[in-house]
C-alpha cells in the first residue's frame, strides 16, 4: 500500500514501489522511481531524473535531482540515483548529473545530514557519512566508508579515497588518498582514520602496514615518485599498498601534502 | 498568461507581469512586484517589499524580502530588489533592508547558489556568482562580476570590489579591493584575478598596469595611504587605477593585507 498525504502532489507517471510514504506538501515529479518502503518527508521535492532505491528515508524539505548549478548544463537528460538504505536529512540538496557523466550517485546506506549539498556528477560510494552543512562540488568522488564532518567543503573534481576522515570545517582542494584523517587549511595529512578502519574490520596488522605506507609517503622526506618506489620495494605485492599506489597514480589534481 | 498552481497562495494585490509561473505551496504576499517570464518554484515565500525583475528563476524553498535578522526590529517598510535574469537556487534567503524605505539589492545576471544568505541593506552588483552556503551579513556591498567561493562568510559592512574572486571557505572580514584574488586565513591578497579579467576582455596592457598598481600597494614598503597617493600620481589618467584608489578611499574597514 502506498501512503500519500492528501496535500502531496504526486505525478501519476511516477513509479512508486510498495509501502512508499509521501508526506504533506511533498512533490513527486513525472520521471521518478521510488523503491519499496521508502519515505519522502513533508515539503520535499523529488524532481525528474530521480531514481530512489528501497528503504530510503528522505526527511523534510529536501531537494532531490534538481537541475545542476553548472554553466555547461543545457537541460539534457540525466539522473540522480539514491541507492537502497540511505538517509537524507532536512534541506539537503542533491543535484542530478550533466552530460559529463549523466548521473549523480549516492551509494547504499549513505547518511547525509542537514543542509548538505551534493552537486552534479558526484559519486558518493556506499556507507559514507556526511555531516551537517557539507558542501560537495561537482564531479567529486567520495570513497566507501568515508566520514565528512560538519562544514567541510570539497572542491569540484576532487577524489577522496575510501575510509577518509575530513575533520570539521576543513576544505579539500586536492585528492585525498585512502584510509587517512586530515584537517587544517590547506588540508593536511594527520594520520590514519584508525577508528573508521577498526570499525570496518581492519585488523592491527593491516593498520600497521598502512602506517608504514603513509610514513614513507609523508614522513620520509621523499617526493611522491620516490616514495612510490620505496613503498613498492619495501612492501612488494601488498593489497593495501597497491590500493594506495593506484589511487595516487590515478590522481589528476595531485594528493594533499603533510 | 500566468501559471499559478492551485495550491499557491498569491495575494490579489501582488503585481505580477506576464508569463509568470508560481509553483505549488509558494506564497506571494501583498506588496510584491514580479517581472515578466519569472518563474518561482515550489515552497518559496516572497514577502512584502520584494521587487523581482524579469526572466528570473527562483527555485524551491527560497525566502525573499523577509524581515531582517536584527535584534528588536519591528516590521519595516523596506524592500528587497532583485534585477533581471537572476537565478536563485534552493533555500536561499534574502532579507529586506532594516531601515524605512531602505533597499537590499541584487543586480542582474546574478547566480545565487543553494543555501546562500544575503543580509539586510546589502547589495550585490551585476554578473556576480555567489556559491553555495555563502553567508553575507548586513550592509555588505559586492561589486559587479565578483565571484565568492562556497561556504564563505562575509562580515557585516565589508566591501568587495569588482572582478574579485574570493576562494571558498575563507572569511571576509576586511574590504577586498577590485580585480584581485583573495584567499587564505586570515584573508589576504593572492595576486590579480588574471583569468577572470582575460575572460572578460581586459587587455594584457591593462593587466600589466594593474599588476604595477597592486605592487605599489602590497610590495613597495609604503603604507596604503602613501601607495594610494603614488598611484594617483603615476596613473592619473588610468580608469582602472581610479577604481582602485576610489575603493581605498571609501573603504572603512581597511583593505585586506598581503
Amino acid at each position: 500500500m502506498v501512503e500519500i498525504h492528501s496535500t502531496a502532489i504526486v505525478s501519476t507517471e511516477a513509479r512508486l514501489g510498495v509501502n512508499v510514504k509521501v508526506g504533506p506538501m511533498a512533490i513527486i515529479k513525472d520521471d521518478v522511481e521510488i523503491g519499496d518502503n521508502s519515505i519522502i518527508g513533508s515539503k520535499s521535492v523529488v524532481y525528474d531524473g530521480a531514481r530512489i532505491g528501497s528503504n530510503v528515508t528522505i526527511l523534510n524539505s529536501a531537494s532531490i535531482a534538481h537541475i545542476p548549478q553548472d554553466k555547461k548544463f543545457h537541460g539534457e537528460y540525466s539522473l540522480c540515483i539514491v541507492e537502497p538504505g540511505s538517509i537524507i536529512y532536512d534541506f539537503v540538496t542533491l543535484h542530478r548529473g550533466t552530460e559529463a557523466s549523466g548521473k549523480t550517485v549516492i551509494g547504499k546506506n549513505v547518511v547525509i545530514m542537514h543542509y548538505s549539498h551534493v552537486a552534479h556528477d558526484c559519486y558518493i560510494n556506499d556507507n559514507v557519512f556526511i555531516d551537517n552543512c557539507v558542501q560537495i562540488g561537482g564531479h567529486v568522488e567520495v570513497g566507501t566508508g568515508s566520514l565528512l564532518e560538519s562544514y567541510t567543503q570539497i572542491h569540484q573534481f576532487c577524489k577522496l579515497g575510501k575510509f577518509v576522515t575530513l575533520i570539521t570545517g576543513c576544505k579539500a582542494t586536492m585528492d585525498v588518498p585512502p584510509f587517512i584523517i586530515c584537517s587544517d587549511k590547506p588540508l593536511k595529512y594527520k594520520g590514519l582514520s584508525e577508528e573508521l578502519l577498526r570499525k570496518s574490520g581492519y585488523d592491527e596488522n593491516q593498520i600497521k602496514t598502512l602506517n608504514s605506507i603513509y610514513n614513507i609517503l609523508y614522513n620520509s622526506g621523499l617526493n611522491i615518485s620516490q616514495a612510490k618506489e620505496k613503498i613498492k620495494d619495501s612492501l612488494g605485492e601488498n593489497e593495501l599498498a597497491s590500493e594506495v599506489l593506484d589511487f595516487i597514480n590515478a590522481s589528476s589534481r595531485g594528493i594533499i601534502s603533510k | 498568461m500566468n501559471l499559478i498552481h492551485p495550491t499557491a497562495i498569491v495575494s490579489s494585490k501582488a503585481k505580477l507581469g506576464t508569463n509568470v509561473s508560481i509553483g505549488p505551496f509558494s506564497i506571494i504576499q501583498d506588496d510584491v512586484e514580479i517581472g515578466d517570464n519569472t518563474s518561482i518554484a515550489s515552497h518559496s515565500v516572497i514577502y512584502n517589499g520584494a521587487r523581482i525583475g524579469s526572466d528570473c528563476k527562483i527555485f524551491q524553498g527560497v525566502s525573499i524580502a523577509h524581515i531582517p535578522q536584527v535584534s528588536g526590529i519591528k516590521d519595516v517598510q523596506s524592500q528587497a530588489v532583485i534585477g533581471n535574469r537572476v537565478t536563485i537556487h534552493e533555500f536561499v534567503t534574502i532579507h529586506k533592508a532594516s531601515k524605512e524605505q531602505g533597499q537590499t539589492r541584487v543586480g542582474s545576471n546574478v547566480l545565487l547558489m543553494a543555501y546562500a544568505h544575503l543580509g539586510h541593506d546589502s547589495s550585490i552588483g551585476d554578473n556576480c556568482i555567489i556559491a553555495n552556503a555563502v553567508q553575507i551579513a548586513g550592509h555588505v556591498h559586492i561589486d559587479d562580476w565578483a565571484i565568492i567561493g562556497g561556504s564563505t562568510p562575509v562580515h557585516q559592512f565589508c566591501f568587495v570590489g569588482k572582478h574579485c574572486m574570493i576562494g571558498g571557505g575563507f572569511r571576509v572580514v576586511k574590504d577586498v579591493p577590485p580585480y584581485v584574488l583573495a584567499g587564505e586565513e586570515p584573508l589576504r591578497f593572492n595576486g590579480l584575478n588574471s583569468v577572470g579579467l582575460k575572460r572578460r576582455g581586459f587587455s594584457s596592457e591593462q593587466l600589466e598596469n594593474l599588476k604595477h598598481i597592486y605592487k605599489l600597494i602590497y610590495d613597495s614598503g609604503m603604507n596604503v595611504t602613501q601607495a594610494k597617493e603614488a598611484i594617483k600620481e603615476k596613473y592619473s589618467s588610468d580608469p582602472l587605477a581610479k577604481d582602485v584608489t576610489e575603493f581605498i578611499e571609501k573603504s572603512k574597514r581597511g583593505i585586506i593585507p598581503r
